[in-house]
């Protein structure tokens, strides 16, 4: 193992009791944890110091929390997703000195607000939408890449699909009810608007618009028990690239032409222990001429439908189920954690060996046992890193959230006499 | 017989003939003589804070671990279970049993983790309490063991028609949190466990 995952700090003062789920802002130094103590906290990502606690928006625990894609810099708006059924979207600006102070750490607590209030946009969170229609507890919530889509999943086996019409007014776009057990995780396709949901029924399944209705595209079998996590690659599919292409052999560029077709991978974590990789069957050509044909589809047309077949597993590292992986979409490292406290680190890499097996396989770079002590580790996220000892400008650190109510962050090094 | 009950008539065990430390009996006894079969298997944590993490008395082992927990210790935390519908414990009920329960030590030198897994017996095939019972077991345990350990409850295989549904249930830590906050399945819960010492 080349790296190893080194200990950086805690985020401060933690919860007191589990928290679930924790999400990097995309632009801004903040970080949202979901906890069992029904708040959100939100820490800064260079100081690592609690900015403000989001409290009295529900009355169960908070389970999971999304980022809208901000619109203008500086926006911050958060939706949470909690046992008590419903969805809250809050909301607060950080005007262009609050946005500086963040960068540099300058922490503006509560507190201190009221003493120079001389910033209108430097006030609390506003709670300012409830989102009402599940039946059970909401397990997951995703914004589309396109920002105006919020998906949410429930132990009520459906997947709504929100619309922001304007400002604060949201509308039911979709339930989807194809599972046959608890959703618990959606994600959102990193370019176009394709949703992925994965199930307490061992299926992962995958939906898009066909005209005015959503339908389900794909439905992905494989795992064998519940599966916590899905998510998807980066958009311009990190990782091989770092390769430079002369180096690569002609069979290898072939195999990047057919991927980059292909597009982002989906990535999926289960009870089953297992981790894995998923790939869309490029469309075909013969259907593309169907689809060209002119005829109007009165029914459902049926070239939307998505082929996606397993790619990869990754080594068999996890001793209990894992909750949680997440596919940098910087380096194209993937991290996974679970209820064993490991948190482990892998990379793709080129198979060594004949020519014409081409092909990538995942081996595990770096892994830590016993990340929370004791304590399972609910959730593991790739953030940017922007506290002082800051490397380089692309350089990552990894979040790991659990029942002790810690969220930590962690860097990756490279192994002494590595 | 009461015909709102799954089962009005059970099998009950007579209270001495369940397995009990207390009483002296064949079961392995490490204060009398280091016969623990498990005291060696558990690691200690001395940074936790850790309700068993009692001192350890003179006579214990020479290994001086201070919080083994054995079978029958998790035995006993959950034998005086009550039943949802019987004023009866699950232990005379034979609904938990001492050979149906088993701790498997760490799985590496670095690891902490314990499991402790244990499979019911519903009295009936079909008892629709059977992931009450469950879930009363696994909640019992949570409460009462230290963090280290992890609870695995199932239902005994061939014992109940749905076992696998109700395992999947009760192994999921989301819906067991959430089952938790649930008032009315609470105070099922608490009814059950208000016989527990």
């Amino acid at each position: 193992m080349p790296l190893q995952i080194s200990h950086l700090a805690n985020f401060t003062p933690p919860a007191s009791t589990r928290t679930w789920q924790s999400q990097p802002h995309p632009t801004l130094p903040l970080l949202a944890t979901a906890s069992s103590d029904k708040t959100v906290r939100i820490y800064s990502l260079t100081s690592f110091n609690l900015i403000t606690t989001l409290s009295g928006g529900h009355k169960r625990s908070i389970r999971s929390v999304a980022w809208q894609p901000a619109l203008r810099k500086g926006d911050a708006v958060l939706a949470t997703g909690s046992f008590d059924a419903s969805a809250g979207i809050w909301k607060k600006h950080y005007s262009g000195d609050a946005v500086e102070s963040l960068n540099h750490g300058i922490v503006s607590t509560d507190e201190n607000d009221n003493d120079e209030d001389d910033d209108d946009d430097d006030g609390e969170y506003a709670f300012t939408v409830l989102l009402d229609g599940h039946e059970s507890e909401i397990k997951s919530l995703a914004f589309a890449p396109s920002s105006r889509l919020l998906a949410t999943c429930s132990r009520d086996k459906s997947v709504w699909i929100w619309e922001e019409l304007d400002d604060d007014n949201w509308e039911t776009m979709a339930v989807l009810s194809e599972h046959d057990g608890d959703v618990k995780c959606v994600a959102w396709h990193p370019a176009e608007d394709l949703l992925a949901s994965a199930s307490y029924d061992d299926t992962i399944r995958l939906y898009k618009e066909d005209v005015d209705d959503w339908e389900q595209v794909a439905v992905i079998q494989g795992h064998k028990a519940t599966v916590w996590c899905v998510t998807f690659e980066g958009a311009d599919l990190p990782g091989l690239k770092a390769t430079p292409s002369e180096e690569l052999s002609q069979a290898q560029r072939d195999f990047l032409i057919q991927r980059a077709a292909s597009g982002p991978r989906l990535l999926s974590a289960s009870d089953d222990l297992s981790i894995r990789i998923w790939r869309r069957e490029p469309p075909a050509d013969d259907a593309n001429a169907a689809r060209n044909t002119g005829v109007p589809s009165i029914i459902r047309s049926s070239n939307i439908d998505e082929t996606w077949l397993e790619e990869a597993q990754f080594p068999g590292t996890h001793t209990r189920a894992v909750y949680s992986a997440s596919w940098s979409t910087t380096s194209g490292l993937v991290v996974s954690a679970g209820s064993d406290g490991m948190i482990v680190v892998y990379k793709e890499q080129w198979k060594s060996g004949a020519e014409e097996d081409v092909g990538t396989e995942w081996t595990v770079v770096a892994s830590i046992e016993a990340a929370h002590g004791v304590f399972e580790v609910n959730h593991v996220v790739w953030a940017k890193r922007w506290d002082k000892g800051r490397r380089s400008e692309d350089e990552e650190v990894i979040v790991s959230t659990g029942d002790d109510g810690e969220v930590k962050v962690w860097t990756l090094e490279e192994a002494v006499g590595g | 017989m009461d015909p709102n009950k799954d089962n009005a008539n059970p099998t009950i065990l007579n209270p001495s003939d369940l397995p009990s430390r207390r009483k002296g009996d064949a079961i392995s006894n490490r204060e009398d003589g280091g016969t623990g079969l498990f005291d060696g298997l558990v690691p200690t944590y001395s940074y936790l804070s850790d309700p068993f993490d009692v001192p350890p008395s003179p006579t214990s082992s020479e290994e001086d671990s201070p919080e083994a927990i054995d079978e029958q210790e998790i035995y006993d935390l959950i034998s005086t279970i009550s039943d949802p519908e019987h004023p009866l414990s699950l232990g005379s009920l034979a609904v938990v049993n001492l050979p149906d329960i088993h701790i498997t030590p760490p799985t590496s030198s670095r690891s902490l983790i314990s499991t402790v897994t244990v499979e019911i017996t519903p009295t009936i095939t079909h008892c629709s309490l059977a992931t009450v019972i469950g879930l009363g077991v696994r909640v019992r345990l949570e409460q009462a063991l230290p963090p280290r350990f992890r609870v695995d409850v199932r239902i005994k295989k061939g014992t109940h028609s749905t076992d696998e549904a109700v395992n999947k249930q009760l192994g999921d830590k989301e819906r067991v949190a959430a089952a938790l906050e649930n008032g009315t399945l609470m105070g099922v819960l608490r009814k059950m466990l208000a016989t527990c010492e």
